[in-house]
This record gives structure tokens, C-alpha cells and sequence, in this order.
């Protein structure tokens, strides 16, 4: 599903933030990305939407090179990879349904289509009673659902979580996780980027350990090494 | 496609209403520029219509001696009518040399009573030459100093051309104060744009990264900032026009008593020229509109 083949990025002060990266990972799979702050997670994050290039090496998503993607090509690529991020990016001036919708119409669906898919997703996400309700009038975990189905609305192969706990409290962390589990049952790869040992250690799937821009461990079911 | 259109003509609409303040600014200095750009081409059309009157008004008169047959006066306007670059030569009586005398003063009670004291008429008849181009003026007196006739008396080659050419330069310093004002005024333009939509851009930053985020094309993301500066250029052109034509309403009856007999009506020309005059301005305030707001929107918008 995605392959980073010997990967090399780095940034102006000559640091490495990704070295000679190599990893697989296979369709469905649930992964967890765990390194320490600086470790090159984020620019591993960044380089697989498209957001930065890679130096040298390459990256592939199924059968699609995208280590030298036109900026005219980019937006195709993110619409196969739902991204979340731990600040949610909702518009506080826009309902939660409305956010989910917003992804639909800047991408030039019908009306039509729109008040058919929101709805769905927002139950799927456990929504559906405050679908109305804005950003600031519901919990962080709540938001952070907003966000999962507006990265579901175009059905993408691949869910891209980067560290989507970090703002919850224990609770709504676990509910998080649960309905990233929920989602990759139903076929999606799930890679989940964090800092949560807790969370890692619970799930018990496979986990990818960075340093130094380096994969230094690659366990299938594995712990928080760190 | 349409649909697609249609949104980024709603979100360029919005990003206008919901930086109101700044959009009020941005068309502001749009009216001011216009404005000033048509003030300029009226002070252009007024030069350029005095001047051309004026040249219109620049003859010759050679004055005849007294008692002269009519068959020798005809001779000489003959002659003067072969020369090269005369367009009209016109004989005036004495009669209607006194006739033009008394029109000319009939509000100066003392030169009509000083007029009545003489016994005959002091006046003489005279030929009128009036040149086919006013700038080759030189070469007509040259060529009429070289006719020497019994039947001349005198001949008054007043120098219109010292005033013509006073008028020429005029006009030009004004044609050339107007070229730099309105240059000046476009460059602030271009930066107000520029602004305008660097400012809208920085309001509609989140926006901005959730849309690069859920892949919309980025055809999409920069639209509607540059539809938006298409919406000032309009609004702009538009309260222009609606400003403009009153104050030209206003300035034409001193416009008339000011250049009495020079038939300078800016209504009509703004009238008669009202497609181009708009047309041209709303093209060139689009396309450097447009211009600000690309290079605004290529610079800003990679958030």
C-alpha cells in the first residue's frame, strides 16, 4: 500500500529528518508511528500528503510514485489520504456538519451528493445529534470525530492520523481510538502517528519505531519502546 | 464545472462582504483613481478644445486704402487666394467693419459716443486671410509680405502664433501632469489591490489549509480572491460613473459662461463616447486588478 524506499529529506540547517528510510506498509493494516519529538515522523507525515519532497529515494502509494508530484497533481493525491491532525483544523464559524460539507463542495460536488454523504458520515462517527452544533459548543473528542469524517468523505484507502489524541483527555482519547479501529475494520489503512504509549501498548498492533530519521524497529505486534 | 463556478463566484462574494471594511477601502482609491483618470481626460478635452478654437480664430488683415475700385480690391483677393496654404480670404466693407465695431462695443457707452462724434466712418475696409494650418503661420506672412500692392494700407500680422504656441505648450504640460498623476494613482492602485487581497488571503488563512488539506484543486483555492478583485473593479467603475456624471452636471453651465463661444460640452462627449471611455477603463483597471491580485494570491496563498 505505501512503500518509502531509502527516503532522504533534509531541511536547511543540514539536519537529516528522514535517512535512507525504508518500511512497507501492507493494505488494511492498523500501524502505529512512534518516535521521539524530532525523530522525522512529522516530515514522514508531510512528505506522504504531498506537502514536502523528498531529497532523494522515493514513495510509493499502491502503484502511484508520488516523490515528484506537479502541484496540479496534489490535491488528487489527498483526496485518497484522509489526514487528522492533533489542532482538528474545523472552521469555528461553520457548524460540524457544515465542516464535513465544506471538503465536498470545495472539491465540486452536487448539493445533492452532499446532503447524502454528510449525514452518513456523522453517524458513523456517532454524530448525528449534534451535527448542527459548532466547533466551540462541543467536546475535543466530538471535534476530533468532525475531523475523522471529513477525512472519510471521499472514501480514501488511506487514514492518516497525526497524533489525534494529543489535545483529548484519557476518555475521549480511547473513543478516538476505537473509532479508528472501527474505520480500519472496514478496510482502511490506519497509520497513527503518537506519543501515547498507553494507547500504543493497548492496541497491540504493529508498531514503527523512528530515530534519527531512521526505522530503528518494526514490531507486528509490538510496545512503545521509547 | 458550473457548479464549481457558481461556488467560487459565492465564496468571492463572501470574502468581499466579510472584509467589508477593507473592501469599502480598496474601492475607495479604485473611485478616486477613476475618478482623477476622468477628471484628466476632461482637462484634455477643454485644452484640446480651446486650442483647436483658438486656431480656428487666427487670421490675417490686410486693411485697404480708402476710395479703392471694387475691380482692384477683387484682383488682390484673388491673388491672395492662389497663394499656398490660404484657405479663405473674406473682403469686409467699411460698412461692416463699422457694423462688427458697434456689435463689438455696444456695452461701452464711451467709445459709442466718442463714435458718434466723428462725422464719417473712421474705419477701413480690409481683407481677411484665414491660413489652411495655423502651424505653418510663418510662411503665410512671408508670403503675403512679398505682395506689394497700391491698394494696401497697412497690413496687421499680429502674432497669433506666440499664443498658439503658448496654448500648444500648455496643453501639453497638462496632457503630461495628467500621464504622471495617473500613473501615480494606478501604481497605488496596483498596491491597494495587492494588499487587499493579501490581507483577505491572511483572514481566509484556515480556510486556505483545510481546503489544501481535503484536496481542493488549487484553481479553486486562488479563484475566488481573484474574482473578488474583479468585484471592486466593477463596484469601482460602476459609483464612479454614478459620482462623475453629476459633477459633470454640475461643472457644464460654468464650463459654458467660463468658455463662452467655444462649444466645450463634456456631457455630450462623455456621452457619445460612453462605451469606450467605460469600457477602456473597466479593461485596464480589470487587468491590473487581476495582475495585483495574482501575484498576491501565487505569493500568500502557499500557507
Amino acid at each position: 500500500m505505501i512503500k518509502f524506499n531509502q527516503a532522504c529529506k533534509a531541511y536547511l540547517s543540514h539536519t537529516k529528518a528522514l535517512d535512507n528510510l525504508t518500511l512497507h506498509i501492507k493494505p488494511g493494516e492498523f500501524v502505529s508511528i512512534v518516535g521521539q519529538s524530532g525523530s522525522g515522523k512529522t516530515t514522514m507525515v508531510k512528505c506522504l500528503i504531498g506537502e514536502e519532497r523528498l531529497d532523494s529515494g522515493q514513495i510509493l502509494v499502491g502503484d502511484w510514485d508520488i516523490t515528484r508530484l506537479s502541484s496540479n497533481e496534489i490535491p488528487y493525491l489527498r483526496r485518497q489520504i484522509g489526514v487528522i491532525f492533533q489542532d482538528f483544523k474545523l472552521l469555528p464559524k461553520k457548524t460540524l456538519a457544515e465542516n464535513v460539507a465544506f471538503a465536498l463542495q470545495v472539491c465540486g460536488k452536487s448539493n445533492k451528493k452532499i446532503n447524502a454523504v454528510v449525514p452518513q458520515l456523522m453517524k458513523i462517527v456517532g454524530l448525528s445529534e449534534q451535527m448542527d452544533r459548532y466547533p466551540h459548543e462541543v467536546s475535543g473528542g466530538e471535534q476530533q470525530r468532525t475531523a475523522i469524517a471529513r477525512a472519510l468523505v471521499y472514501q480514501p484507502k488511506i487514514l492518516l492520523a497525526d497524533e489525534p489524541t494529543g489535545n483529548l483527555d484519557s476518555i475521549n482519547a480511547e473513543e478516538i481510538i476505537e473509532l479508528l479501529q472501527k474505520i480500519n475494520k472496514f478496510g482502511t489503512t490506519v497509520i497513527l502517528v503518537t506519543h501515547n504509549r498507553e494507547i500504543v501498548n493497548n492496541l497491540n498492533r504493529r508498531v514503527l519505531t523512528i530515530s534519527d530519521g531512521k526505522l530503528v524497529s518494526d514490531q507486528a505486534k509490538g510496545k512503545y519502546l521509547i | 464545472m458550473f457548479l464549481s463556478l457558481a461556488r467560487i463566484i459565492k465564496f468571492g462574494f463572501q470574502d468581499v462582504w466579510r472584509n467589508f471594511w477593507l473592501s469599502l477601502a480598496t474601492i475607495m482609491i479604485l473611485i478616486l483613481t477613476l475618478f482623477s483618470v476622468n477628471l484628466l481626460l476632461s482637462l484634455k478635452i477643454i485644452g484640446q478644445a480651446a486650442v483647436d478654437n483658438l486656431k480656428n480664430r487666427v487670421d490675417i488683415s490686410i486693411y485697404l486704402r480708402q476710395g479703392v475700385s471694387e475691380d482692384k480690391i477683387m484682383s488682390l483677393k484673388a491673388r491672395l487666394a492662389n497663394l499656398n496654404n490660404v484657405q479663405e480670404v473674406k473682403y469686409v466693407s467699411q460698412a461692416e467693419a463699422l457694423q462688427s465695431f458697434q456689435n463689438r462695443h455696444q456695452n461701452n457707452p464711451e467709445i459709442m459716443q466718442a463714435l458718434e462724434q466723428l462725422d464719417k466712418n473712421p474705419l477701413t475696409s480690409s481683407l481677411t486671410v484665414k491660413p489652411v494650418n495655423p502651424d505653418n503661420y510663418d510662411q503665410l506672412i512671408e508670403d503675403l509680405n512679398k505682395i506689394q500692392d497700391p491698394v494696401i494700407d497697412s497690413r496687421n500680422f499680429q502674432d497669433n502664433k506666440e499664443l498658439l504656441n503658448k496654448i500648444n505648450s500648455v496643453t501639453k504640460k497638462i496632457n503630461d501632469i495628467a500621464l504622471a498623476i495617473s500613473l501615480i494613482f494606478l501604481l497605488i492602485m496596483l498596491l491597494v489591490i495587492f494588499n487587499s487581497v493579501k490581507l483577505a488571503i491572511y483572514s481566509h488563512r484556515q480556510e486556505i489549509v483545510i481546503m489544501k488539506l481535503v484536496g481542493a484543486s488549487n484553481f479553486f483555492i486562488k479563484a475566488p480572491f481573484l474574482f473578488s478583485s474583479l468585484i471592486y473593479t466593477l463596484a469601482g467603475v460602476i459609483l464612479t460613473a454614478v459620482i462623475f456624471y453629476p459633477f459633470l452636471s454640475l461643472l457644464q453651465p460654468y464650463l459654458d459662461t467660463f468658455f463662452f463661444g467655444y462649444n466645450i460640452d463634456l456631457l455630450t462627449y462623455f456621452n457619445k463616447n460612453w462605451w469606450q471611455i467605460m469600457g477602456l477603463q473597466t479593461i485596464g483597471t480589470g487587468l491590473v486588478n487581476l495582475l495585483a491580485s495574482y501575484i498576491a494570491v501565487g505569493k500568500y496563498s502557499k500557507i
